[in-house]
C-alpha cells in the first residue's frame, strides 16, 4: 500500500498535481491512500510514500516541514516530487535557493541509479526553489544546468526530483513503485 | 477566490469551467482571438461565438486580438489577464490545458508574472475519459475543424457521440483523441451551466478530408 501526500493548499490543485500520480499508481495495480501535508501523517500500513508537487505560487507546505520529520526514521521508500523534493532537502538540513524554472529542460544524469537509466532526458519543471549544492547526507544523481534536480538520501531509500516526472517521465514513478 | 476561465468555447475550456464553477467564484471569461488556424496557442475556428456562450452562461467576457506569432499571443494574454485583474479583481486563472507542455508552460509563466494562481484541472487526464466526461455531463459538442489523417471532412459539423469516441479509440495510435494538438477543434452548443443553448442557423464547411473547417454564418440563442 502506497501513501500519496498532497502538498496543495487548494484541493482544486490536486486535479493537476495528485490525480496524475494516482493514475500511474493505479496503472501499476498498487492500492493507495491520499493524505494532506497539514494532517497528522500515520505511516503504519504504507511501504512507500510519494510526496506530490503543487502550484508555482503555493508555498504553504514550507510552514509544515516539521510534519514530515517521520521521514528520518521511516524504513520504506519515499519519492519527493518538486515540493516533496524541497521538503526532503530541508529535513536533511539543506538550503533551498531561489531558482525559478517553468517548462521543458534537458537533464544530465550524474550517477546511474534505479530510477533514471538514460544519461540525458527532458523533463517538465515548475518550481521557484531548488538546490545548487547539497550537504553530505544527500547524493546528487542528476543536474539541470547548475541545479541538482535529482538526489538520493545516503543509505536510505529516499529520492527527490525537482521536476514533475508524471508529465514526461512516468517511468520514474513506475520504477519507484516496482523497485524501491 | 475570484477566478477567470481562459475560454475558447470548445469542450476543454467548458469542462474546466464546469469543474471550477462550484469551487470558485467565476467572475469572467477571457478569450484571445487569433488571426488564423495557424495559431499554436489559441483555438481559432468560430472563436467569435464565445460572445454567445458568454451570454448563455451569464458570465462577462473579456477579449483581445492576437497575431499568430508567439510574442503577440503572449502579449495578448498579459493584456487580457491584466484587464481581468483590474476590472474583476481575479486572483486565479483556470485553463483547459490537457497535455501540451508548450501551452501549459506559457500559461504558467504569464500567471506567475501577473501574480495569479494557475489552475489546470484537466491536466494529464486520459483523453478518451475527457470526451466521455463531456458527454456524460450532458454537453452538446460539435466538431468545427479537422486537421490530419485519417479524419474525414464529414466529421465537421457532427455532434460528439459514443460512436465517435469509439472511432477515436480505434485510431488513438495515430491521433491525439482530445484534439489538443489541433487535430480537431470543437464548439460547445450546450452544457449544464448554459441558461440558453446555441442554435446554428446557417453554416458552410470548407476544405477537404484531413483539413476542413466549419464556418458558422448565423447563430442564435434559444431556450433550453
Amino acid at each position: 500500500m502506497i501513501l500519496l501526500i498532497s502538498t496543495c493548499r487548494y484541493n482544486f490543485h490536486e486535479y493537476e498535481f495528485v490525480k496524475p500520480i494516482s493514475r500511474v499508481v493505479e496503472k501499476c495495480n498498487v492500492s493507495y491512500d491520499i493524505m494532506r501535508y497539514n494532517e497528522e501523517i500515520r505511516l503504519n500500513k504504507y511501504s512507500r510514500v510519494i510526496i506530490c508537487g503543487t502550484a508555482l505560487k503555493d508555498f504553504d507546505y514550507l510552514n509544515y516541514v516539521d510534519n514530515f520529520k517521520w521521514i528520518v526514521d521511516y524504513k520504506g521508500g519515499v519519492l519527493g516530487i518538486s515540493s516533496g523534493y524541497q521538503i526532503l532537502a530541508k529535513i536533511y538540513g539543506n538550503q533551498l535557493e531561489e531558482i525559478e524554472k517553468i517548462g521543458l529542460y534537458k537533464i544530465r544524469v550524474l550517477r546511474k541509479n534505479i530510477l533514471a537509466e538514460k544519461q540525458e532526458f527532458y523533463a517538465y519543471f515548475l518550481h521557484k526553489y531548488a538546490l545548487r549544492n547539497v550537504n553530505r547526507k544527500l547524493i546528487p544523481l542528476a543536474k539541470q544546468n547548475d541545479e541538482i534536480c535529482m538526489f538520493k538520501v545516503r543509505n536510505k531509500k529516499l529520492y527527490g526530483v525537482s521536476f514533475h516526472p508524471e508529465v514526461l517521465n512516468e517511468e520514474i514513478i513506475i520504477k519507484f513503485l516496482r523497485n524501491i | 477566490m475570484k477566478v477567470c476561465i481562459l475560454y475558447s468555447g470548445g469542450k476543454d475550456s467548458n469542462l474546466a469551467l464546469l469543474k471550477a464553477y462550484n469551487i470558485f467564484r467565476v467572475v469572467c471569461l477571457v478569450s484571445i482571438f487569433p488571426r488564423s488556424v495557424e495559431n499554436s496557442l489559441f483555438h481559432y475556428p468560430n472563436i467569435n461565438l464565445v460572445r454567445f456562450q458568454s451570454e448563455a452562461l451569464g458570465i462577462p467576457l473579456l477579449t483581445e486580438d492576437s497575431l499568430d506569432d508567439e510574442e503577440s499571443n503572449l502579449e495578448a494574454l498579459y493584456r487580457v489577464l491584466g484587464r481581468a485583474k483590474e476590472k474583476y479583481q481575479i486572483e486565479g486563472v483556470v485553463t483547459g490545458a490537457i497535455r501540451s507542455t508548450y501551452q501549459a508552460s506559457r500559461f504558467q509563466r504569464v500567471c506567475w508574472d501577473l501574480d495569479l494562481w494557475c489552475f489546470n484541472p484537466l491536466w494529464l487526464t486520459d483523453q478518451i475519459s475527457l470526451l466521455k466526461e463531456a458527454l456524460n455531463s450532458n454537453f452538446e459538442v460539435i466538431f468545427t475543424r479537422i486537421a490530419g489523417y485519417p479524419l474525414k471532412k464529414d466529421l465537421v459539423g457532427k455532434k460528439l457521440d459514443y460512436t465517435i469516441i469509439e472511432y477515436f479509440k480505434k485510431i488513438s495510435n495515430i491521433l491525439n483523441p482530445a484534439g489538443e494538438g489541433g487535430e480537431y477543434e470543437t464548439l460547445v452548443l450546450d452544457m449544464p451551466l448554459f441558461r440558453k443553448k446555441l442554435e446554428i442557423l446557417n453554416y458552410e464547411v470548407v476544405g477537404d478530408d484531413y483539413d476542413a473547417t466549419l464556418i458558422v454564418k448565423d447563430v442564435r440563442l434559444v431556450s433550453k
